[in-house]
């Protein structure tokens, strides 16, 4: 179709050796009419079978057709009305070209097309030749997939096209769509051998040259479902083929599908037609290979006017269109080649007879797994992957506490919370279900059938796999050999730094400065220690709990294990020492208060006594307390405790401290002192007589609590019978500077007014005082609270029976403590 | 993970929400995830008035990035502990960055 004297011939129709475009082969089913063209070569005359054939369809196997082709009442019903592209096509290159993509994805197009009557008339098959463009198939590393589907089979034939008939170096040529080579392979493979192929193949048996026919024959593109390599040696091996035979022997290997889907016959027969031409071609003649590279689903469009030049060069069927070398379909024709040529050939055939093998080799495993087979064998490996990264995880727990310290933690000490189905996948979730196994969310979905569960299993595994992987990067850095730096990997947690510079030991931080005054810097150097404090603590604490189990006699390891684990935990204490600030020396009359005392003047600090006398050994508690007491007045608590004049109590900010104080620093004290010898309990009591300002110190609770705490103490080991005669001295001497200087203060000790509740904690001093006192020093201390006792007395009675009888207990307990009692005040 | 690690521990108690765009919800919380992401149950919205689409939602999910604050029960928060927590956080990403 010529518009306006325009040369419309589409590219992939324009002939000319040199035009080949970038697929290197050459039509695969070119020689079919290259064939043809051979025809006179041919020992049997495509004649005599073609009409045998064409007799012999519409009885046998039409059924077979429909399946095929699809009914042919379909076929009529569906016309010619979809194809658009079959008129328009002619027109523009540009939708030519937009059809060759359309027939790439809808490879099943071509099945529809073929006229039903011209189905028996399609007796041609892609041939036996050199170069059959399936030669990528035949690298010896190409496996091919013998199961290839006829959609796969769509696309390689539709790439070739364009390219191969540009080359149209062949005459006649016709392309036939693969679903039309198949379909012609499947009729013939329905009818049982032909004589003519019967014929043929005896002769080739019989054929000197028998050998490399044969391997001629193997090599038939591969996705064919052709003669399977088994079934040729088979035929070797009995050296001769059975007159007739349809199928395989019995017996013999029918890997590639029923019987029906490759009888021997089916190539063979197709040998013997290779010069039938394709359906769609035109009677022999001038316009003989009209060859416009139609797809053969455009039946339609053979008479499509031809180029001069075409037809030029298709009319003369030259044998040499290839590269020279005939096409061999016969054995016999090899007696027609000149020396050269039949040397070439059997050269070719050997190097294609020698990688068939090397494809047979490999191909000897096809199909011994099923997908699911596979599917299984790749689970195991990723259980088995993910097993051994997981225990590794497993075995750490302190790896757990770490991430999860607080809800680890928590959960054991309040009880873990209540279980429920959709607690958020951690680290406990992944144990379960690694523990589990292959039964992994199995009970979730035990309505869907294994089939389903196959794969997201896999996936579950490889995302947990993927997972393990993340959470354990091998190596925080890579230092390539010979390189001058090093690469990083970072990931979510610790993202890759910018800069790599190293940071000073954290031991080395500046030391707080004790000359200068309650500064920001100060503070800040004092809190600094307390996170020491902490950060070593935590460390002890983890010390603890990974302590090895207590050697027994003769374990060498073991014992080496504990004294190494002792040792650590000897360097900790001495770090957590240092961070307290204990020894720091004592400057006398100095503004800023001692470290230490700093340091318990924060809550955290206070807080953390408890867990630092876990830790420390008497000796390192006994000189906290000392410098506890040496520092008394200048404890936040007493210091800020004073009672103001005009106001009951201290603030609240005091009170909380006051009580924080009392409540987890003074039992590690106390705890302390009531084991604690006389001599350190009256060296104690001496600094607080020499050291502080005791009337300031007694009127706080804690001031007044720690001085109750070593009366007490000593005179429990008084009644212990545990005092020397000479401690004891020591002591009253003590006691008795403290009580002529506490004398003229009694009064004030109590806090603000007798409503304001609290001060049980002066009449356990006052008892304790009272106990350890003379006879003489009893008598002045109940004149000095002579007043204090009757007004608590008479102030109970009008409080609620029960609050009032806790404020006499209390007055009672120095009453008792000095041998009289509430209730002889009457 | 401390925050996580925190969240988790108050699954099951009652907990109020307020989103960045000023939207309260007081719900007994589910289940939280790494993102924060927050499941609420017998959800309530405390000025419904204002907010009278949501009024028949039972329960929802937040996404975590969208929560302006989490209003816990101070009984269910173990300060001490958290302070260590948030110590050996600190200690932990201190060593990651090293």
């Amino acid at each position: 179709m010529a518009f306006f004297g325009f040369d419309t011939t589409l590219p992939r129709d324009r002939n000319g050796p040199g035009a080949r475009g970038f697929f290197e082969n050459p039509d695969p089913f070119a020689d079919i009419a290259r064939a043809n063209a051979l025809g006179d070569d041919d020992v049997i005359d495509f004649e005599d079978t073609y009409d045998g054939l064409g007799d012999q369809l519409p009885d046998d196997q039409d059924e077979f057709n429909d399946d095929t082709f699809g009914t042919s009442s379909a076929d009529k019903s569906v016309g010619r009305d979809f194809d658009f592209f079959g008129k328009t096509a002619q027109v523009s290159d540009a939708i030519g070209e937009e059809q060759v993509r359309f027939s790439l994805q809808n490879p099943n197009a071509g099945r529809v097309a073929p006229q039903p009557a011209q189905v028996p008339v399609q007796p041609t098959a892609p041939q036996t030749t050199k170069r059959s463009g399936y030669e990528k198939y035949s690298d010896p590393g190409y496996i091919p997939d013998l199961q290839a589907k006829s959609s796969v089979w769509g696309v390689s034939q539709k790439k070739p096209e364009p390219a191969s008939a540009v080359a149209a170096a062949a005459p006649s040529r016709k392309m036939m769509s693969l679903e039309e080579v198949e379909a012609q392979m499947r009729y013939h493979g329905h009818n049982t051998a032909t004589p003519a192929a019967e014929a043929f193949l005896r002769s080739m048996v019989e054929q000197p040259q028998f050998p490399s026919q044969l391997q001629h024959l193997q090599t038939l593109p591969d996705g064919f479902p052709l003669v399977p390599p088994e079934f040729i040696q088979a035929q070797m091996k009995q050296g001769h083929l059975p007159p007739q035979m349809p199928h395989p022997p019995p017996g013999m290997p029918e890997l590639y599908g029923g019987p029906g889907h490759m009888p021997p016959s089916g190539p063979l027969h197709m040998m013997q037609n290779t010069n039938l031409p394709p359906q769609n071609l035109p009677p022999p003649g001038p316009r003989h290979g009209p060859h416009q590279a139609q797809r053969p689903q455009r039946p339609q469009q053979p008479q499509q006017p031809q180029q001069p030049l075409q037809h030029q060069q298709v009319l003369p069927p030259t044998r040499s269109s290839n590269n020279g070398m005939p096409v061999i379909t016969n054995p016999q024709q090899l007696m027609h080649l000149t020396e050269e040529q039949r040397n070439t050939y059997l050269v070719e055939d050997a190097k294609r007879a020698k990688r068939n093998h090397k494809i047979f080799l490999l191909s000897r495993g096809n199909g011994l797994m099923t997908p699911q087979d596979k599917n299984f064998i790749t689970r195991i490996q990723l259980q088995q992957l993910v097993a051994a990264a997981g225990n590794i995880a497993d075995a750490d727990p302190e790896a757990v506490l770490a991430e999860d310290f607080y809800y680890q933690v928590y959960s054991q000490i309040r009880g873990a919370p209540r279980q429920h189905p959709h607690q958020p996948l951690g680290h406990f979730a992944q144990t379960y279900l690694l523990q589990t196994g292959n039964r992994l969310g199995g009970h979730r979905r035990g309505n869907f059938q294994s089939a389903d569960n196959h794969m997201q299993r896999m996936q579950q595994q490889v995302q947990r796999a993927v997972e393990a992987a993340k959470a354990k990067p091998k190596n925080k850095q890579l230092i390539i050999e010979g390189s001058l730096g090093k690469i990083s990997f970072s990931n979510a947690k610790a993202p890759k730094p910018m800069l790599n510079i190293k940071r000073p030991d954290s031991s080395e931080g500046p030391k707080p400065k004790k000359q200068s005054d309650l500064s920001l810097s100060d503070r800040k150097s004092i809190l600094t220690n307390l996170e020491g404090v902490y950060s070593a603590l935590m460390a002890m604490e983890d010390m603890e709990r990974t302590m090895p189990p207590p050697p027994e006699e003769g374990d060498a390891e073991a014992i080496q294990e504990h004294m190494e684990w002792r040792q650590k935990l000897h360097s900790l204490n001495q770090k957590l020492w240092r961070s307290l600030k204990v020894m720091e020396p004592i400057v006398p009359n100095s503004t800023t208060p001692h470290p230490f005392i700093a340091f318990l003047s924060y809550p955290k600090g206070k807080k953390a006594i408890p867990r630092i006398f876990r830790h420390i050994d008497q000796e390192q508690r006994v000189t906290i307390l000392t410098m506890i007491v040496v520092h008394l007045d200048s404890l936040d608590v007493v210091r800020l405790a004073q009672p103001v004049p005009g106001e009951a109590q201290p603030s609240l900010g005091v009170r909380e401290a006051i009580d924080l104080f009392s409540l987890a620093v003074m039992p590690c004290l106390l705890g302390y002192v009531n084991e604690a010898p006389f001599n350190i309990i009256i060296g104690l009591l001496g600094l607080v007589i020499n050291q502080t300002h005791v009337q300031t110190v007694a009127r706080t609770k804690v001031g007044l609590g720690i001085l109750t705490m070593l009366l007490s103490r000593a005179e429990i080991v008084k009644e212990a019978g545990q005092a020397s005669e000479h401690d004891w001295q020591q002591w009253v001497e003590k006691f008795n500077v403290l009580f002529d200087t506490l004398e003229l203060g009694l009064n004030e000790i109590f806090p603000g007014s007798i409503s304001s509740g609290d001060d049980m904690y002066v009449w356990q001093f006052l008892a304790a005082v009272g106990i350890g006192a003379s006879p003489e020093q009893q008598q002045r201390l109940v004149i000095a609270v002579k007043d204090r006792v009757m007004e608590t007395v008479g102030y109970s009675k009008t409080l609620p029976a029960d609050m009032g009888s806790q404020r006499l207990n209390n007055v009672n307990l120095f009453m008792r403590a000095i041998g009289l009692d509430v209730e002889l005040l009457g | 993970m401390l925050f996580f690690s925190f969240f988790k521990t108050l699954t099951n108690q009652t907990v109020t929400i307020e989103l960045k765009n000023d939207i309260r919800i007081r719900g007994i919380l589910k289940s939280v995830d790494q993102y924060l992401n927050i499941k609420l149950d017998d959800i309530e919205v405390l000025d419904l008035a204002k907010y009278p689409h949501l009024s028949s939602v039972k329960n929802m999910f937040i996404r975590g990035s969208v929560v302006r604050y989490v209003m816990l029960p101070r009984s269910e928060v173990d300060v001490g502990l958290l302070e260590d927590a948030t110590r050996r956080e600190a200690a932990n990403q201190a060593g990651k960055a090293r």
